[in-house]
């Protein structure tokens, strides 16, 4: 059975106390929604060490059974690609969802991470993607064949990444303006 | 190797259930399948890619053009993620205005569906009659926004086009039709015994596989989840008029997540969006549509904006969720992260398919009403041994099961 929902104070709280020195920082965004009644929901942010990063999926897991928004991950160009996981608590229930957003740091040199697909199997999807655009190795992923992305696509390419593995010299005019096409035209 | 009595049965990635493609590659003994494997990526356009490189109005457009059947579904969530990452609010006469759009469209991308899953059993004057019902709703989106489909009427902040009071009268006129066509669509859907019969106990998917899968929308709903971002995670008009989820057990007792509760969840979404019509065109309030009308402006905003959000709409399949970062040095987003409903429906072909007959293939595919949002274009279709039953011949084995049940079950075509 579900147990009752927590307010996302109380969750932050579980959170700390099976984290501990493992959150980095957390916050919650507030936001009002309404014309005729004003009413608001929350969102908790938290910044995780990526170490405790299985901990805390498996305290999420403890809480409430999720539902999981998305993976993603972002390369800013630098030697780290800050990972971004989204889970809902309590979904189904009017008003009471609270979203956690969590987030950490991946160092490029150990791009490796747990997999989540024995709690959810579902998230296989989104493992499989996150490899393949990232290059982010999931340990225990067991179908780790390309999702989107075709089976004779070159290896060592990741479309989302912003260093030399990623994508820019395949991609002709996808993004550019046609003031720059024309101009490597020479028209 | 394959043994000889297992045949090797491709369906798509060329696939008249399908609007877009994508590939089911079943192993068959006899008519049992007993195993699958689902390939997608034939259509993958990497617009997430793209988006990331175009400035934030670009970018809403080029999302109206990631699906062309739900195309305010991701505007909807793009608009609600950077409203809520910019920290702007749209005026209350636009946040009346767009679900009506958006529940307009969740009529005709259902009745579509229907009409579909009518033509996958072998019921093709079904599907023209459910699709000739559909023209009315078209003709009403054309009449509000301009087109059909991909409307391009939100923009961050509001909407480009109001609501005038010719229009509106349109709006009723159509609401009385489709409340009528919406029960005579249930008398044909639901009471009818081939249909009950060709669904009941197809696609089977329980409570426990829904949340383990990840799915979401009018695929969980059947199986009995209450999940819905209109009723947990209201936005716009939404929180005035407090949504409720529709689900089997709350309509006839249970939920069994079939193809039939699927029928039913969907046929019922569609009164609740011409009530929340006819609710939002009621309590319409007066005033501006733009919290920032010149793009210029907006644009510039958005530039100086640090900040991250998600997004997210009930598309009439499920959950659209956009996550965004606006890093302060460019009019677009940094990041942008497109989940669309599909890519989590999806994963419940494979289980749903083991153990069920190769003339449930077109039902299973269908039933989830899937939607190839994010798919590859560079499509390599292997070459394989083995006898490869072709779509046709699988489509006349649906069209073959629905006749002999029609026979077992007494009743005259």
């Amino acid at each position: 059975m579900r147990g009752k929902p927590l307010t996302p104070e109380k969750v932050i709280e579980k959170l700390q106390e099976a984290l501990g020195e493992a959150i980095l920082s957390h916050g919650m965004k507030e936001y009002t929604v309404g014309i005729a009644k004003k009413r608001s929901y929350r969102e908790i942010w938290m910044e995780i060490d990526r170490k405790a990063f299985r901990k805390a999926v498996e305290e999420i897991f403890r809480l409430d059974y999720p539902h999981l928004h998305f993976i993603m991950g972002e390369d800013s160009g630098g030697d780290m690609i800050k990972m971004i996981y989204g889970f809902a608590l309590y979904h189904g229930l009017p008003w009471e969802q609270v979203s956690i957003v969590l987030k950490f740091n991946l160092p490029k040199s150990e791009l490796v991470l747990p997999t989540i697909t024995d709690l959810m199997p579902g998230a296989e999807t989104n493992e499989r993607e996150i490899r393949e655009m990232l290059g982010i190795e999931f340990e225990g992923l067991k179908n780790k064949r390309h999702l989107f992305l075709p089976d004779d696509w070159p290896e060592g390419k990741y479309p989302w990444r912003r260093d030399e593995y990623g994508v820019e010299d395949m991609v002709k005019h996808t993004h550019k303006s046609v003031k720059e096409i024309r101009k490597g035209r020479g028209e | 190797m394959m043994a000889k009595t297992q045949y090797y049965v491709p369906v798509g990635p060329i696939h008249p259930a399908l609007k877009e493609p994508i590939r089911v590659e079943a192993e068959v003994e006899g008519e049992r399948i007993v195993r699958v494997d689902v390939k997608r990526g034939f259509a993958h356009r990497g617009i997430e890619y793209m988006g990331m490189k175009r400035n934030a109005i670009q970018t809403l457009y080029l999302s109206e053009r990631i699906c062309g059947i739900c195309s305010i579904s991701h505007p909807y969530a793009f608009v609600i993620g950077s409203e809520k990452a910019l920290g702007i609010e749209a005026p209350p006469r636009a946040q009346y205005i767009r679900p009506i759009i958006a529940e307009l469209e969740r009529i005709h991308s259902h009745i579509l569906w229907l009409g579909v899953v009518a033509h996958e059993m072998g019921f093709d004057s079904l599907l023209f009659w459910t699709w000739k019902g559909r023209e009315k709703v078209l003709d009403l989106l054309e009449l509000l926004t301009g087109n059909r489909i991909n409307y391009s009427v939100f923009m961050i902040g509001g909407v480009r086009r109001d609501i005038k009071e010719s229009q509106i009268k349109a709006i009723k006129d159509a609401i009385d039709f489709y409340r009528i066509f919406t029960e005579e669509m249930k008398n044909v859907f639901l009471s009818d015994p081939v249909y009950k019969a060709r669904t009941r106990g197809v696609a089977q998917l329980s409570r426990e596989m829904a949340l383990k899968l990840n799915v979401c929308g009018p695929v969980a709903r059947a199986a009995g989840l209450r999940m819905d971002v209109r009723q947990d995670n209201p936005y716009d008009a939404y929180a005035d008029i407090e949504v409720r989820a529709i689900v089997p057990q709350d309509i006839v007792g249970e939920a069994r997540g079939d193809a039939y509760d699927i029928t039913l969840v969907r046929l019922y979404e569609i009164e609740q969006s011409l009530d929340i019509i006819e609710f939002c065109i009621e309590n319409m309030p007066e005033g501006r549509i733009m919290a920032i009308p010149n793009y210029v402006v907006l644009l510039s905003k958005i530039k100086k904006t640090k900040g991250e959000a998600i997004g997210m709409h009930e598309a009439p399949r499920g959950e659209v969720v956009h996550y965004f970062k606006y890093d302060g040095t460019r009019d677009g987003p940094a990041v942008w992260k497109v989940v669309a409903p599909s890519y989590n429906n999806i994963n419940s072909w494979a289980p749903l398919l083991l153990g069920a007959e190769v003339a449930d293939i077109p039902i299973v595919v269908a039933y989830i009403d899937p939607c190839m949002c994010c798919n590859d274009r560079v499509a390599v279709v292997r070459d394989r041994d083995g006898r490869i039953m072709d779509y046709s011949l699988i489509h006349r084995k649906a069209v073959e099961k629905t006749m002999r049940l029609k026979r077992e079950l007494g009743v005259r075509a």
